[in-house]
């Protein structure tokens, strides 16, 4: 039976297929499972009419209901503020919002997992039901009322274990009294944007920290620049705020000189400032739990010499997304170790998932600290953020069209109790060492006084 | 004499009464049983994938063990004083590599002559050879009787044709009898055993979710079924039936089948269980049908007319189901003629060695699969089409070992294949959605993506028997099964279904080395490959792997033509050794 039993090997070709098509199957179900599972025909989680059935709860850092769904109904805080502060985070009846709790954490509010699939115990709400944010309702409310409905986003993390406290976005609505979005297209532009997460915007000055990174490890510290209100590159011109004579780099960081910034990105050159718009994450996302940030761009390899003079001190093609330069602080701030932020609150250990990595020297990290604490000392004046320790830069990015500019203003407090970095951006809200700094101010002494 | 009697009609009548009214009771237990009934699935969903798996190994461990019991039927005495056991009813004799006898002399063929032992004949047949045979010095031109003690002289090379009985006694050791079997047959009374624990806890699971639905269905089918295993397989054991494994993961199969039909379909359960009866019958009569090969050649012609009728019969009184034209009913009978034609049609595809090296004319074997594959696409059964001719291909290439024409038919096949899905509005229909079946969720890609949707929602370990959706979309016990059983019994017992088909397709493989005949090889390479295809196609459809076909699982699915069907096939498969 030799002859055969060599023949019939040719079984073992479709054995081969039907355990190929298997792999593919089963990776396919790994991956996309928890995608299937909440296709509103599924009648374990939906009734007829597409709605959910199933229960869940999603609580703040301190145990305050900020969702409830049952049987299909949702509802959401019991205070209109909080409920529109936290709109972002917990998302909408509609589901508008993509990156809203509701949709991107569903399968945690609806209690699927790969092993158990829909099942729980009958009677028995099952726990994993429940969903608990990092987030502070409270935090959250100070600092959508302190943007006073300008449009912009509010951030603040804590870099040491990378929970996010407060996620703000402006415009918001109450969620239990969605307003017809289309009547005001002005006054709800971009509403369903998580704007900390998922824009980008012009960085401004708020860049001249990378710039500065970079100096700090590319050229002599003690060097100095020079400013005359402007710089001649070419025949273009890069203008100044004012007139700062010869100033070095901590001086020109506290005032925010281009000129002396236009010197330092032309001499470093175009490939060391990408590398340190690379390390700050630009051009790359962060994974919030799942949720991708929107990507910052700085794209300065071969571009001209005036160009390159512009993207050094944030202006030129360059963008940012909110959260990604939050993060960024937080590296700086943690002796160059950024931590990832993170939303869900890590209760079971299933998501104890903020990514560690190293993208400033500790040594540089402290420097630029210490820069960034002089702003505050030398320009912010203490007295506005007393206590705090903060570390800030403002930024006013210029947007051109004959808007205002944005409003930045972005650092940490170098206070072991309260490890926290930040970030306030307002859409055309002007100077930001004025509009947005405000905005930090009391965002962040809410943040202090009412615990971390 | 009347008072006793209708003393004894009260007392009876009393006795129904109250045995009716605890039945009522039961049935109010369950109510209760509902709040149990939780707890008892958080235990028994964990306990069902581990029981299945230990099922699973407990199974194919024995039968991928290499055991050497094989009988000798004769031995051959070569001059140089070498004796050769015969342990197969076919042997070539050669010098190529594929001999089953190298004599390594140049005046040898690469394949000289085939020794037949047909039912107690030995015989010896010319393949054609250059130095030609001759027995007792006399020429044999193609096939001559032999008899024990029969000189036979391949150009030249002289050899002698002995008994297996007169083998001098100390080397009588020699002669291995099946002494291992006592040890192989424990465990598998253990296995049956774990089955038995398998099928009540998964019966008790669909009882308490479902509990009126499936009553008295269930319970009464699960304990005919255990029954009928159990006594099954000693009936096998008493005809010293071995390797019983096999049978052992098909009572597994068919415990997830009497889920699946109680879950999705339980007015059929009385149904499916008379056909799992009758598969077991059809198994066994099989299997001792076929022991002989002049019975089993017989029964080749028989079934083969046979199946010509069912055609016929397809074609002028089939009804249509689900856009498919094969169902045949007989007022007190409905079923698929096509599904028994399988067994007929690997039966056709056989072909003894000697035949098969001296004849190589598959005329008969090409025009039956015509008229299967012309029936079927008349039919519209191009699910089965598929199947049928997977079938021949592999069959046809076991009988001819030729690459070349195998290619040339899998590319003729592709280039009808297109013409089918190009110009069939059905097929064509099912491949548009192919690969984009979120797209058509509501429509042509309703099956599939509900079918996912299920197996999501179930995990690896499945949200209980009887708790799923899945079973209220049309088919569900047939093309969905694999989705049905994701969903109620977890990703991992549904893997492991489709792994029993694919072992069983691993072990033909393995064993078929040490087949007595041709004919038993290449009817079991033609069953595993039914299996096989089917599988593929069912499982691999109904998550859009593949186009969805409406073809069944072997065992697992519901439908009583598809389990006889599948009990005959396995058979096949089972008979190798």
């Amino acid at each position: 039976m030799k002859l055969l039993a060599k023949r019939a090997l040719v079984l073992l070709v479709l054995v081969a297929l039907l355990t190929i098509g298997l792999v593919c199957f089963v990776v396919r179900y790994f991956n996309q499972a928890s995608t299937w599972v909440q296709y509103p025909a599924n009648k374990h989680l939906f009734n007829n009419q597409a709605k959910l059935t199933v229960s869940g709860t999603i609580y703040d850092r301190s145990g305050q209901v900020l969702l409830e769904m049952v049987d299909g109904v949702t509802k959401y805080h019991r205070d209109k503020t909080v409920r529109t502060a936290m709109l972002h985070a917990t998302g909408d009846t509609d589901n508008n919002i993509a990156v809203g709790a509701q949709v991107a954490f569903r399968e945690h509010i609806i209690g699927w997992n790969l092993l158990n699939g829909v099942y729980r115990l009958q009677n028995q709400p099952n726990r994993s039901a429940n969903l608990t944010l990092t987030l502070d309702a409270n935090l959250c409310a100070a600092a959508y009322k302190a943007l006073n409905g300008r449009k912009g986003a509010v951030g603040v993390y804590n870099y040491q274990t990378g929970e996010i406290l407060c996620m703000v976005s402006a415009p918001s609505f109450d969620p239990e009294q969605p307003p017809n979005i289309s009547h005001y297209p002005e006054k709800y532009e971009g509403v369903y944007i998580n704007r900390l997460l998922s824009a980008v915007y012009p960085p401004g000055s708020i860049f001249k920290i990378v710039t500065a990174a970079a100096a700090l490890e590319n050229l002599p510290e003690d060097k100095l620049y020079h400013c005359e209100g402007k710089m001649q590159i070419g025949s273009d011109t890069v203008t100044c705020t004012g007139i700062h004579g010869d100033i070095a780099l901590e001086q020109a960081l506290a005032h925010s000189c281009n000129a002396a910034f236009a010197q330092i990105a032309l001499e470093l050159g175009d490939a060391v400032l990408q590398k340190y718009a690379n390390l700050a994450g630009f051009n790359s996302y962060l994974v919030v739990d799942g949720i991708k940030t929107a990507v910052g761009r700085v794209d300065v390899r071969n571009a001209a010499a005036v160009d390159l003079a512009w993207a050094g001190i944030g202006q030129y093609t360059n963008t940012a997304n909110p959260l990604n330069f939050m993060a960024f602080m937080g590296a700086i701030a943690n002796q160059g170790v950024l931590i990832s932020p993170r939303l869900i609150a890590d209760n079971y250990g299933f998501f104890a998932s903020s990514q560690k990595k190293q993208v400033l020297s500790a040594e540089t990290a402290v420097k630029l600290g210490a820069l960034m604490r002089n702003n505050t000392l030398s320009v912010y004046g203490e007295y506005n953020f007393k206590g705090l320790e903060l570390c800030a830069k403002s930024g006013t990015a210029e947007v051109g069209e004959g808007k205002r500019p944005h409003a930045w203003f972005t650092g940490f407090l170098a206070r072991e109790d309260y490890p926290l970095a930040f970030v306030v951006l307002i859409e055309n809200g002007g100077i930001g060492s004025q509009t947005a700094a405000s905005v930090a101010r009391r965002v962040l002494q809410t943040a202090v006084s009412t615990g971390k | 004499m009347v008072d006793f009697l209708d003393k004894v009609k009260q007392l009876l009548l009393q006795d129904l009464s109250s045995f009716f009214q605890w039945l009522g009771k039961l049935k109010s237990v369950f109510a209760h049983l509902a709040a149990v009934g939780d707890y008892y699935s958080l235990l028994v969903r964990w306990l069902l994938p581990v029981l299945a798996v230990i099922i699973f190994l407990w199974c194919i461990l024995p039968l991928l063990r290499d055991r050497k019991n094989q009988t000798t039927w004769g031995y051959l005495y070569l001059m140089n004083g070498i004796r050769v056991p015969i342990q197969s009813w076919e042997c070539m004799l050669g010098r190529g590599k594929n001999s089953d006898i190298m004599i390594n002399q140049p005046f040898i063929s690469r394949n000289h002559a085939v020794l037949t032992y047909h039912n107690g004949v030995w015989s010896i047949a010319d393949l054609g050879s250059k130095g030609g045979i001759t027995v007792n010095g006399a020429r044999v031109e193609e096939q001559h009787r032999l008899a024990y003690g029969d000189v036979i002289s391949l150009a030249g090379i002289e050899m002698a044709l002995l008994p297996a009985d007169i083998v001098p006694a100390e080397e009588g050791q020699e002669e291995q009898v099946s002494d291992n079997s006592g040890v192989v047959n424990s465990t598998g009374t253990f296995t049956l055993l774990l089955i038995f624990i398998f099928q009540l806890l998964g019966a008790l699971q669909i009882i308490i979710t479902r509990s009126a639905a499936v009553f008295p269905m269930l319970p009464v089918t699960v304990f005919a079924l255990m029954l009928a295993q159990g006594l099954h397989y000693h009936v096998l054991r008493w005809l010293q039936f071995e390797n019983l494994e096999l049978v052992l993961l098909s009572y597994f199969l068919c415990g997830l089948n009497v889920f699946i039909v109680a879950s999705a379909a339980p007015h059929s359960l009385y149904k499916q269980l008379v056909a799992i009866l009758l598969g077991m019958a059809v198994f066994t009569i099989f299997s001792l049908l076929i022991r002989k090969i002049g019975r089993a050649m017989k029964l080749k012609y028989f079934l083969l007319a046979g199946a010509l009728v069912l055609l016929v019969l397809n074609l002028t009184l089939g009804e249509i189901h689900f856009g498919a034209k094969n169902w045949i009913n007989l007022g007190f009978i409905t079923f698929q003629p096509m599904e028994l034609v399988k067994v007929a049609f690997v039966l056709a595809g056989t072909a003894t060695l000697d035949r098969l090296l001296t004849t190589r004319n598959m005329a008969a074997f090409i025009g039956f699969t015509g008229a299967c594959m012309l029936t079927l696409v008349l039919i519209r059964d191009f699910g089965s089409a598929v199947v049928f001719f997977g079938a021949f291909v592999v069959m046809a290439f076991m009988q001819s070992g030729d690459l070349r024409s195998l290619a040339l038919v899998l590319a003729g096949a592709l280039f009808g294949g297109f013409a089918v899905v190009a110009f069939v509005p059905y097929v064509t229909k099912r491949f548009a959605v192919w690969g984009k079946v979120w797209q058509y969720a509501g429509t042509t890609g309703y099956q599939q993506t509900r079918t996912m949707i299920a197996a999501a929602s179930g995990g690896l370990l499945g949200v209980g028997g009887g708790s799923g959706y899945l079973v209220n979309v049309a088919a569900a016990d047939t093309d969905l099964v694999f989705g049905v059983l994701c969903e109620e019994w977890g990703l991992l017992i549904a893997l492991l279904a489709v792994l029993v088909i694919v072992f069983f397709a691993v072990y033909t493989v393995i064993i078929i080395k040490s087949s007595l005949s041709s004919f038993y090889a290449i009817a079991a390479c033609g069953a595993a490959t039914i299996f096989l295809l089917q599988t593929a196609l069912n499982v691999l459809g109904s998550v859009d792997i593949l186009p969805l076909t409406g073809v069944t699982i072997p065992f697992v699915s519901n439908g009583g033509t598809s389990m006889l069907t599948s009990w005959a096939l396995l058979a096949f498969i089972y008979s190798v050794k």
